[in-house]
């Protein structure tokens, strides 16, 4: 059944990243360049309303939470080979999957690219595991427990502070000079 | 699901507030990925590119499969991921249908992108690094950011800092005309 729900939420997030516009390179590159907030905005409003969702809901229901581990090196380093990734090919692993569903071609190269990309990860995780995934490892940390702080309490501060921001902040630079 | 705007009601003056497209949008993004994790779990994609190495090599070259510790750490592919992948082709092409948009073959985003050969190019490089990238870092936009950070996980926020960071940088050094 789960397979059925994962299948549903796949649906509904494709339809929306479609119709944001998160699945067009142009879109990803004017984010980056500040040129063009929307995308931006959109993680950050998605962000805000699922954190005091799930939180809120935590009080009344079970929650399938699952904290990925914190391994500094290892997280930072493929954070950054992933943003210069992203700002050269205008994709993401999710979206590109999403522009081909719209027929989108250089998201079928995206893709092939992934698929090369996890193969070479995969020939090399034995010689990088020690260096970059053992050290600094916290395992699963969460800015609440850090803080010893009512994870709702931190939910409801941080989605207040992402919708400030995206609310003052302007969506389009405007220079049409 | 475009037309989420808010209608203003009859008795409202012009300058009623226009809802923006991300903003609604945002909404309801963030109500599915509420919902994922009330169902079954945190939304995810990028760790289905090694499952389907796995998948591949486990009929291709089995001996492979068995003895590389990251295939046999990723298991089998079926699992949920997988399936909000393929959704995701399905959404696509579904909003994309309905909405009648027609996405461009290719988006020239780099000066240097000359040609639709480099362009694809670039498409590829990026693929290359954004997965080598989210599986040293154990997730990408969705699995670290979106429902990384919805959790309040430090390595979501560790991950989004990193990812920003180099790609803002990367994108203004690009843009100076020489792509990739």
């Amino acid at each position: 059944m789960t397979l059925v729900y994962a299948l549903i939420v796949g649906v509904a997030m494709g339809a929306l990243i479609q119709r944001v516009g998160a699945s067009s390179p142009r879109m990803i590159l004017a984010s980056l360049r500040l040129e063009n907030l929307s995308i931006i905005k959109f993680m950050a409003t998605t962000i805000a309303v699922g954190m005091v969702g799930v939180y809120a809901l935590s009080t009344v229901m079970p929650m399938h939470f699952d904290i990925k581990p914190t391994y500094v090196v290892g997280v930072l380093v493929g954070g950054l080979i992933f943003g210069v990734g992203f700002a050269i090919g205008g994709y993401c692993p999710g979206t590109c999957v999403v522009g081909i569903g719209e027929r989108r071609k250089d998201a079928l190269f995206a893709l092939l690219g992934g698929v090369v990309g996890a193969l070479l990860f995969t020939l090399v995780y034995t010689l990088i595991e020690t260096p970059l995934i053992k050290p600094l490892s916290y395992g699963k940390v969460t800015i609440p427990s850090l803080l010893h702080v009512s994870p709702v309490v931190v939910a409801v501060a941080v989605a207040a502070l992402f919708l400030t921001a995206v609310a003052l902040l302007p969506t389009e630079r405007s220079r049409r000079a | 699901m475009a037309d989420l705007v808010a209608s203003p009601p009859l008795s409202v003056q012009r300058t009623a507030v226009r809802i923006p497209r991300w903003a609604s949008l945002g909404v309801l993004f963030g109500l599915v990925s509420t919902a994922a994790i009330a169902l079954y779990g945190p939304i995810g994609v990028s760790g289905t590119y090694p499952r389907f190495i796995g998948a591949v090599s486990r009929r291709v070259a089995p001996e492979f499969a068995a003895s590389n510790p990251y295939l046999v750490k990723m298991g089998s592919l079926i699992t949920q991921e997988t399936m909000l992948v393929v959704g995701l082709l399905i959404g696509g092409f579904a909003a994309a249908l309905i909405s009648g948009s027609r996405a461009p073959a290719a988006d020239i985003v780099h000066a240097g992108e000359t040609s639709v050969g480099k362009r694809y190019r670039d498409a590829f490089v990026g693929g290359v690094l954004i997965i080598f990238g989210a599986r040293l870092a154990g997730g990408c936009t969705s699995g670290h950011i979106i429902s990384g950070i919805t959790q309040l996980a430090l390595s979501g926020v560790l991950f989004g800092a990193a990812v920003f960071g180099a790609g803002m940088l990367t994108a203004r050094i690009i843009k100076g005309g020489h792509a990739s």
